[in-house]
């Protein structure tokens, strides 16, 4: 495929529309088809268990933030990898080519001591 | 190079010392391995060693304004000792952080390619974000490392957008081979490489707080706590001036016409706007801030000269103003430890009675900001404007000298204030630390007045 | 398939990415100076980072050159750093006062 013209693109317009579509004709046809009835119990959040109680955006334990926050960090340091792994078959010869991996993970290993010594994973 | 790697580990180290409960060892460590970097560092001398691909590359600036750096750092230690006397709790997350700064602006001063230059200038930025708001209970702190944080970000954005334009053009992040782009294609440089260099100007006036662009200093210094404000003060303007220089004098030196005449407008901007809002405060650090500004001013001449001499202007004017910086801070420390938290200029009434020590070496630094003879500050001023005027701007030197003298009131504000008002009587018992630093601080700022031929002869 | 790929991109014109990204770039200014919500100036701080991410990944695909997608690496890395030290200065502030409205902060006045 040497260039792309907007005509190839049509299936992928095709599809949009077809779901786009789908959903309208979804939301349309099932209000104008189903039965309307409301009942207190009928419009409940949840019809068993537990009575639903207070707002769902409830502001929650800061620990979550820490957490999360520390997976991003350590989430995003896999992209060093991906150079690293793609090269590394045509690297082999390259006598440090290993180690500097094995020195950036030891880095890494060592911020994650910290952060367990810190007590930053502690739950109580 | 090997200063960044022995100061990683210092890091390091400091981290984990200091969770395995050995915080008394701290201090004493980093100050060895400060020095022993400074030792180290100074070996890399006239050895013009390019490192990794020429990523970094330690020419004899690159090694003398490193060591200026680490130098500046340890009087910073020095005083830490006493301000972190009473709140240990975090003191390795402080230090180790400190030091990670530390590398970020060694990292600034000695990039070849501006992908260092980058993470550099994060490094040090990102670093200082966490340091600005050290003080987690203090509204003010939070405040500083709020807008610090918010001002620096969207700096960064200006210099990333700058760095992917010059990339754009010229095909490589290498200083050189943006010189020898420019230098091929001299007539027919494309809009985006201008584009480029303007908005890299921008994120970098952001950082050493050029005007427009200033309007964070004073608040990010006056919320600070008090040590960090000292450390931002000096070691940053030293980075921000090296990688600036460095920048333009490597890259653009042969296109001056296109940025000059809008850094000129920026010098004079810079110096009238520090100096005249500096006369106006009555808050010592805000003073301060205002007076680093006007700095900037001074300096951005150096770069509007863009001479091979303009790097002995910036590293002696950048020295002169460091170390008169410290002092004052140092002062000022000293009587907030007495006076609970209030920066006023008002504190300083009566200080030659109550120390006279203290007093002298207060009277010293402000005389080398003021740049009057016999201190650093004056021949620093000499020098740069000296090197101004040879490369063909005497009008500027004119407009800065006019400042300079605007800058001499407010300095003798403060020794007015510490010599000839009435203040409290009681005497100021002063910590062995800082009187170590007050008498290295004076020292310097005499030695680099006296005997400047030190400095420029090596170079 | 790769170089299918690069060569699809470069059916587009170079300008169009400048265009593009300094559009977004601009975007960003502009909600970094009206908006008052610390979050959103910060949302607004990272599109312009990603305005420069994406200008630079057009560059370095239409000069066939790595070096430009390696700076793109240290992009992200360095973003996800900031992203972490300004949500705890943002989270450090709302425990503090209960807001992150950036006009409640005038104890320092811009």
């Amino acid at each position: 495929m040497a260039t792309a013209n907007p005509i190839d693109y049509l299936p992928i317009i095709i599809q949009f529309i077809v779901a786009i579509g789908f959903v309208i004709f979804g939301m349309i046809g099932s209000h104008l088809l189903g039965p309307k009835k409301h009942s207190k119990v009928k419009d409940d959040s949840f019809e068993c268990g537990i009575e639903a109680q207070g707002n769902a955006r409830l502001p929650f334990n800061v620990k979550y933030f820490l957490t999360a926050i520390l997976f991003v960090l350590f989430d995003v340091e896999v992209i060093f990898m991906y150079p690293w792994a793609v090269n590394f078959r045509d690297n082999l010869g390259n006598g440090t080519w290993f180690w500097e991996m094995i020195l950036f993970v030891v880095f890494l290993m060592l911020g994650f001591l910290y952060i367990i010594k810190k007590g930053a994973l502690d739950w109580d | 190079m090997k200063a960044i790697i022995i100061l990683s580990a210092l890091g390091l180290a400091t981290m984990f010392v200091g969770v395995y409960n050995f915080k008394k060892a701290l201090l004493p460590m980093i100050l060895l391995g400060l020095l022993a970097v400074i030792g180290i560092n100074t070996m890399e001398w006239n050895t013009n060693i390019h490192y990794y691909n020429d990523m970094l590359y330690f020419d004899n600036w690159a090694v003398s304004f490193t060591n200026l750096i680490l130098a500046v750092s340890i009087l910073v230690f020095l005083l830490s000792g006493q301000y972190f006397k009473k709140n240990t709790d975090h003191l390795e997350d402080n230090y180790s952080i400190i030091i990670f700064t530390i590398i970020g602006a060694i990292l600034m001063v000695s990039y070849s390619n501006l992908a260092m230059l980058f993470i550099g200038i994060e490094t040090l930025s990102i670093s200082l974000y966490i340091l600005a708001g050290s003080k987690k209970t203090s509204l003010a702190s939070n405040e500083a490392s709020l807008k610090y944080f918010l001002m620096g970000s969207f700096a960064t954005g200006f210099l990333l957008f700058g760095i992917v334009l010059l990339y754009g053009a010229s095909g490589t992040f290498h200083l050189h081979g943006i010189k020898d782009y420019v230098i091929e294609n001299h007539a027919s440089l494309p809009t985006i490489f201008y584009v480029g260099i303007l908005l890299m100007m921008v994120g970098l006036a952001f950082k050493i707080s050029i005007v427009p662009f200033h309007f964070w200093t004073a608040d990010v210094y006056e919320g600070s706590p008090t040590l960090i404000t000292a450390f931002m003060a000096t070691v940053v303007k030293i980075a921000g001036f090296a990688a600036f220089l460095r920048l333009f004098f490597t890259c653009f030196s042969s296109i001056t016409e296109h940025f000059v005449p809008i850094l000129c407008i920026l010098a004079v901007l810079t110096m009238f706007l520090g100096n005249i809002t500096a006369v106006y405060q009555n808050n010592f650090k805000r003073m301060l801030a205002f007076s680093s500004i006007s700095h900037a001013g001074y300096m951005l001449l150096a770069i509007i000269a863009l001479k091979e001499s303009s790097f002995i202007a910036i590293l002696l004017y950048t020295a002169a103003y460091s170390v008169a910086t410290i002092t004052a801070f140092a002062v000022l420390l000293m009587i907030k430890a007495a006076h609970q938290e209030n920066d006023s200029i008002d504190t300083f009434n009566g200080l030659a009675k109550r120390s006279p020590f203290m007093a002298f070496t207060l009277t010293i630094a402000m005389l080398s900001l003021a740049g009057i003879p016999i201190t650093g500050g004056f021949f620093a001023k000499y020098y740069l404007f000296a090197n101004t005027i040879s490369a063909g701007y005497t009008w500027l030197v004119v407009l800065a000298v006019f400042n300079s003298a605007i800058g001499v009131y407010y300095y003798f504000k403060v020794i007015i204030a510490a010599y000839f008002k009435e203040g409290s009587e009681e005497k100021l018992s002063i910590f062995p630390a800082y009187q170590l630093v007050l008498i290295i601080t004076a020292i310097a700022t005499l030695l680099l007045g006296i005997l400047p031929g030190l400095i420029t002869e090596m170079m | 398939m790769t170089d299918q790929i690069t060569h699809i991109a470069k059916t587009i014109p170079i300008e169009h990415y400048i265009y593009l990204s300094a559009i977004l770039f601009s975007i960003g200014v502009l909600g970094v100076l009206i908006r008052r919500n610390a979050i959103i100036i910060f949302m607004s701080i990272e599109l312009m980072l990603n305005a420069a991410t994406l200008l630079l990944t057009a560059f370095s695909t239409y000069r066939s050159d790595a070096a430009g997608q390696v700076f793109v690496f240290f992009i992200m890395v360095v973003a996800a750093a900031e992203v972490a030290v300004g949500l705890a200065i943002i989270v450090m502030i709302f425990r503090n006062i209960k807001s992150i409205d950036i006009n409640l902060l005038n104890k320092l006045k811009w």
